[in-house]
């Protein structure tokens, strides 16, 4: 469907992708309620300003040197010029929804990591937890401090063709992003202010201080103020830049493996004053590599004996180890009756239908239509090895058969979903749709579940392509969480807006003027008279001569 | 050294000083008021302007836009960021013999750049022109630091960018950005000082409050007002030293007692307690910017002859 009557007239082009939902466009082509704004901003704009600002945007991007390595090579994070809009109302729905799926989950690992008992009644089958290759006994009978073991979260969404939002997967280990969130935010005022609307966007520069203080929160106990770091594989990870934005933002030290090490029970990092005792560790590595003790025992990157200091209680690892049970994408078709099942309330945010391989008959009815299926490997991430029924070759198709019957428990099925389309720039100026999904970041701190308003919008800039992760050929977007003066589910109580001023010290007072006079004094020569009579001395001050010859 | 030259190195600093605290305040100010439409641009825009004494015809209607180009203003209003920059220029082409070739090609080059930027009807993407406008003005900073013997004229330039620093910080302060966006003010006043790391290495929790000592009383960070009253002292002794001590005496005392008023403040005084040291900072460095005239850049006036 063309939208003539809008974005057409500068933008030759902007056509609706069949059989997706458009995030800014109604099936008429005007644009949804609350977008009318963006659209006219974006037609002031032109496709010459558009472009224009492309450039600048990429110059200010690799000058701030914001950006994601891949293969090896560090390159900006392709970001959009065009907003993703999420209404006051739909973005309520989201938090609570996201706020609900974390505290299923969270329970469900405190569960299966001690008694077990939604295994023995049977509602998740115990095999499916016990043969994850994220399930570690290691963790078995541990109970972190603060009870939380999911510090921080992403759950990816997708709207479907009818406009439903849905869970396409959680991120309960690592998730990446939220430093391009922020810096998107940064960069987009910068470089385009105009498209802000009149409605105020809800901020977001506060999540390192709540990440901060989630992560002081579940420090050992009997520790009032937690030396916190954050771990990173090292630079030449591709989220690199993100390590480094949080630890810098958090005020922490950012630390290597080789950094930390442990004695009689505790962990250390080694500073020039000697070993300092560190408490709670932002890790972002993977279990696997965290104590070569105990897991992989050439890993370079951990800690050896970290994980008994952590049983020990001296030290707090965020995310906990093993929270990848919970979102290892096998146990996913399971999560709305976890939700269900410790919470005994309905699934807020619906799943992507998904198909359980270890079953023979759903199995056969996959492996039947696998060209209208998604498959993906069950600890696949990232895009790898994700396999897209509709667009694959033969050959493809038959390989991941024979790899599915070989090993139904690595792999999962989903229907080929069209992921909702937003006006995107791509090009010489030209806008079109491309598919996007959305991943809210969740905090929790133990007390309650908050959610990130907006979150990252991941977009696919290959035409026609629904594979958004920034590997595979994905940007992203700012997003903005518009403010109908009610607030968030998880968001405080706005704050009473006091008009600028404080008791004692009100604004500039009239008594302390630049330097009395200072406008006309100071060596400035741009008075006329000076100028014709370079001779004089320039400090004259205008009127402040008194004859005295 | 002449009177004179002592006096535009001084205000070469003043007026770079100025320039970079005041766009790097607008740049943080302007996403402020972008993103966050609680407060009225309208409004935004006054608190900001009222804060840097720029003079505003009643019937601006005001955009964050148009703030930009009012901050930025025009080259003669010198408390606008391109005339801070020009009159430095113009005080450094006045004593061009006096500085070092790279200290007049960096203001130059900034000046010609932003006299064209602000010369266009409209300024597009003012965030990077910002960013721009302080990387060149860090060149200025860098090739200052690094060309100037210190003599006599460095110490009267370090003198104007203290003091001057010492005022900016306070008319920051005067907005109160913390409580006009309490979520992203206290970061985007760190921000506008350039201390969001130095604050955030010191361990501080984020809080509006906790933003408004650190900006005045931090110890380590130099632009605090206790960081830049130190530098004050110090360089008014250094002119003593040079020889000076005739003239330095009251200087002396105004930098000393308000340096020694932060330095032995309580360890975590209460806000009011914050904002009349901010206050006194702003009253301490306006009265050394009088008596520094009247000590070093004597003037007896215009002759005016009657035939």
């Amino acid at each position: 469907m063309t939208t003539e009557k809008n974005l057409t007239a500068d933008y030759p082009g902007y056509e609706t992708t069949p059989g997706a939902y458009d995030e800014m466009f109604d099936a008429a082509g005007q644009p949804r309620p609350g977008l009318e704004y963006l659209e006219s901003a974006l037609r002031a704009l032109g496709a010459d300003g558009l472009k224009e600002r492309g450039r600048v945007r990429d110059s200010h991007l690799t000058a701030q040197g914001i950006t994601f390595t891949l293969s090896g090579r560090e390159r900006p994070l392709p970001m959009d010029l065009i907003p993703r809009v999420i209404a006051a109302d739909e973005w309520r729905t989201i938090d609570a929804g996201v706020s609900q799926r974390i505290r299923a989950l969270e329970m469900f690992l405190d569960d299966v990591y001690g008694m077990g008992q939604i295994l023995s009644e049977g509602i998740v089958p115990r095999a499916l937890v016990t043969s994850s290759a994220h399930f570690h006994r290691a963790a078995h009978g541990f109970q972190p401090p603060n009870g939380v073991r999911i510090h921080v979260a992403g759950v990816d969404l997708v709207r479907d063709q009818e406009g439903t939002i849905r869970v396409l997967e959680d991120n309960l280990r690592n998730p990446s992003g939220v430093s391009y969130v922020l810096e998107n935010r940064r960069t987009l005022a910068h470089v385009v202010p105009e498209l802000f609307p009149t409605q105020r966007v809800r901020a977001i520069s506060e999540y390192p201080e709540r990440l901060f203080a989630s992560l002081v929160t579940a420090g050992p106990r009997g520790v009032p103020d937690p030396t916190v770091v954050v771990l990173t594989p090292g630079v030449h990870n591709s989220a690199h830049f993100e390590h480094a934005f949080l630890a810098r933002r958090m005020g922490t030290e950012l630390v290597e493996g080789r950094d930390l090490f442990c004695r009689e029970g505790s962990v250390f990092m080694r500073t020039t004053k000697g070993p300092r005792q560190v408490h709670v560790i932002y890790r972002r590595i993977d279990d696997e590599y965290l104590d070569p003790v105990h897991f992989l025992p050439d890993s370079l990157l951990g800690v050896p004996g970290i994980l008994n200091a952590a049983r020990a209680g001296t030290v707090t690892i965020a995310n906990a180890i093993g929270n990848g049970v919970a979102d290892d994408k096998a146990l996913y078709p399971y999560v709305p009756k976890i939700i269900e099942y410790y919470l005994g309330e309905k699934p807020i945010l619906p799943n992507v239908p998904t198909y359980d391989l270890q079953d023979r008959e759903v199995r056969d009815f996959v492996l039947d239509r696998l060209d209208s299926m998604v498959l993906k490997p069950v600890d696949g991430s990232g895009g790898y090895g994700l396999v897209m029924g509709h667009q694959a070759t033969d050959k493809e198709l038959a390989e991941v058969a024979v790899s599915i019957t070989d090993d139904p428990r690595a792999w999962v099925a989903q229907p080929v979903l069209t992921l909702s389309t937003s006006p995107s720039a791509v090009g010489e100026g030209a806008i079109e749709p491309r598919h996007v999904d959305l991943r809210p970041f969740a905090v929790n701190d133990g007390e309650r579940v908050w959610v990130l308003p907006g979150g990252l919008t991941r977009v696919a800039l290959r035409k026609g392509s629904l594979v958004v992760n920034s590997s595979q050929g994905g940007g992203s977007k700012d997003t903005w969480v518009l403010d109908d003066g009610q607030g968030g589910i998880s968001a405080d109580a706005g704050p009473a807006v006091a008009d600028g001023t404080a008791e004692g010290f009100i604004g500039i007072d009239r008594r302390y003027r630049r330097q009395p006079g200072w406008r006309e004094t100071g060596p400035r020569i741009s008075e006329e008279r000076m100028r014709q009579q370079s001779e004089q001395q320039q400090q004259t001050r205008t009127g402040g001569g008194e004859p005295t010859c | 050294m002449l009177s004179r030259l002592a006096e535009s190195f001084y205000w070469i600093g003043r007026y770079v000083e100025r320039a970079e605290a005041s766009a790097r305040l607008l740049a943080e100010h302007h996403q402020l008021i972008v993103e966050d439409k609680r407060i009225t641009p309208e409004r935004g825009a006054q608190v900001l302007l009222e804060a840097l004494m720029i003079p505003t015809e009643a019937d601006v209607e005001f955009t964050p836009s148009e703030l930009v180009r009012q901050v930025l203003g025009d080259p003669e209003d010198t408390s606008s960021v391109s005339g801070a920059v020009h009159a430095a220029r113009e005080n450094a082409r006045a004593i061009r013999d006096a500085l070092s070739a790279d200290v007049f090609e960096a203001l130059n080059s900034v000046d010609m750049r932003l006299s064209l930027a602000v010369s266009k009807p409209d300024i597009r993407s003012p965030g990077v022109l910002l960013y721009g406008v302080l990387e060149r003005l860090a060149v200025v900073h860098g090739v200052i630091d690094w060309t100037s013997p210190r003599d006599e004229g460095y110490l009267f330039l370090r003198l104007g960018r203290t003091l001057e620093r010492i005022d900016m910080t306070a008319r920051l302060l005067a907005v109160h950005h913390e409580q006009m966006w309490p979520e992203s003010g206290p970061v985007a006043m760190l921000r506008a000082t350039g201390g969001l790391h130095a604050f955030l290495r010191g361990r501080n929790p984020m809080s509006g409050e906790q933003v408004r000592g650190f900006l005045v009383l931090d110890p380590l960070f130099p632009r605090s007002m206790l960081g830049s009253s130190r530098i004050a002292e110090d360089t008014v002794r250094a002119l003593e030293r040079q020889g000076s001590e005739d003239s330095t005496g009251r200087l002396l005392r105004t930098v000393g007692l308000l340096r020694s008023a932060l330095e032995f403040s309580s360890s975590s005084p209460d806000p009011a307690t914050v904002d009349a040291m901010a206050e006194s900072g702003l009253v301490s460095s306006t009265q050394a910017g009088m008596e520094v005239s009247e000590a070093f850049f004597r003037q007896v006036g215009t002759t005016v002859w009657s035939h």
